[in-house]
């Protein structure tokens, strides 16, 4: 099994919360990424920190939102990993 | 004494070179400096937001050279104006003191974005290999701080021509390397070959700058050509930014 790059655990990542109607809560969204939950919460924190990702507390846990910006990332990964192999970055 | 803006700007597009067909005049000089700095900048905001979205460090060298190239052809404008315009050998042969300072400065700046761009070029496709270890720019940063000292400290064109040289052979070790991985990748690329292109003309651009009267008769041939692997590196960009 070959190694993730990061961009692709980030696609992998919002993704799975794409595909979940753009929110999702915490628990199965760490169990689906495929990952320990150490490196999870690292990218999580990212995520949060570039506004891909929105936490929103509800009374009973916590729900991860897609944000427009993590959606437009969806929509331009294509473009970006395009552009990486086309000028060998 | 200087001559009225008006028609002397008239005669810079041509009038006055008459007898040398391939020479350029003022005005096709800024045009083609225009014409470039425009296509970087296209390629520096058009690239803005594959960066954003992604933060991937070989995307930010990569725009960081097109903003240095830019930048360096602004300063090389300022160069062939003044040296066009006072008909000098050199930047720094303006008869009074001030200019000569000021002179001595735009071509410092010129030699410094100019070699920066190459090497933040050059960094893009290498930063992958050296993750973790951003401060290694620093070290281009003070080698094209040396280059652009050892310029305007020799006023010798020995020195340019040497100066330019070394920088093209380095860019050339570095392509080949990269393009040697490439081929065990077993990926077809023709991105190489365009860097190739582009450094040679680029190198070409840096030497008709400092010595002006070095390329006679062949500038705008070397224009065309340069103009030509900019846009072929515009329309790469664009063929990716463009698609979703």
């Amino acid at each position: 099994m070959t190694k993730r790059s990061k961009l692709e655990i980030i696609r992998d990542i919002l993704t799975i919360a794409n595909k979940n109607h753009n929110s999702i809560n915490i628990t199965p969204l760490i169990r689906r990424s495929n990952m320990s939950s150490e490196r999870f919460r690292e990218y999580y924190q990212e995520l949060l920190n570039k506004d891909f990702l929105r936490e929103v507390n509800s009374e009973r846990n916590k729900i991860v939102n897609l944000t427009e910006k993590g959606l437009r990332f969806l929509e331009k990964y294509k473009a970006i990993i395009s552009f990486i192999e086309d000028f060998d970055l | 004494m200087v001559r009225g803006s008006g028609m002397a700007i008239l005669e810079g597009i041509g009038r006055g070179r008459l007898g040398n067909l391939f020479g350029m005049g003022l005005g096709a000089e800024l045009l083609y400096s225009f014409v470039i700095i425009m296509i970087c900048l296209m390629i520096y905001y058009g690239t803005k937001e594959l960066y954003d979205l992604s933060s991937y460090k070989g995307i930010k060298y990569f725009r960081r050279a097109f903003l240095f190239f830019g930048v360096a052809y602004f300063f090389r404008s300022f160069i062939k104006f003044a040296v066009l315009y006072f008909d000098l050998n050199n930047l720094v042969d303006f008869p009074e003191t001030t200019f000569k300072f000021i002179g001595a400065i735009i071509q410092f700046l010129f030699i410094y974005f100019s070699s920066m761009a190459i090497f933040y070029l050059l960094y893009s496709v290498i930063s992958k290999k050296l993750e973790g270890k951003s401060n290694k720019i620093l070290i281009f940063h003070l080698i094209a701080l040396i280059l652009a000292l050892i310029s305007i400290l020799t006023r010798n064109y020995l020195v340019y021509l040497g100066l330019n040289l070394l920088l093209l052979a380095i860019i050339g070790v570095v392509v080949y390397i990269s393009y040697q991985n490439k081929i065990k990748k077993a990926r077809r690329n023709n991105l190489y070959v365009i860097y190739i292109l582009w450094s040679i003309f680029w190198v070409l651009n840096i030497i008709d700058a400092l010595i002006p009267r070095f390329f006679m008769g062949f500038q705008l041939v070397i224009y065309l050509a340069s103009t030509s692997v900019f846009l072929l590196i515009l329309y790469k960009v664009l063929k990716n930014v463009g698609s979703s």
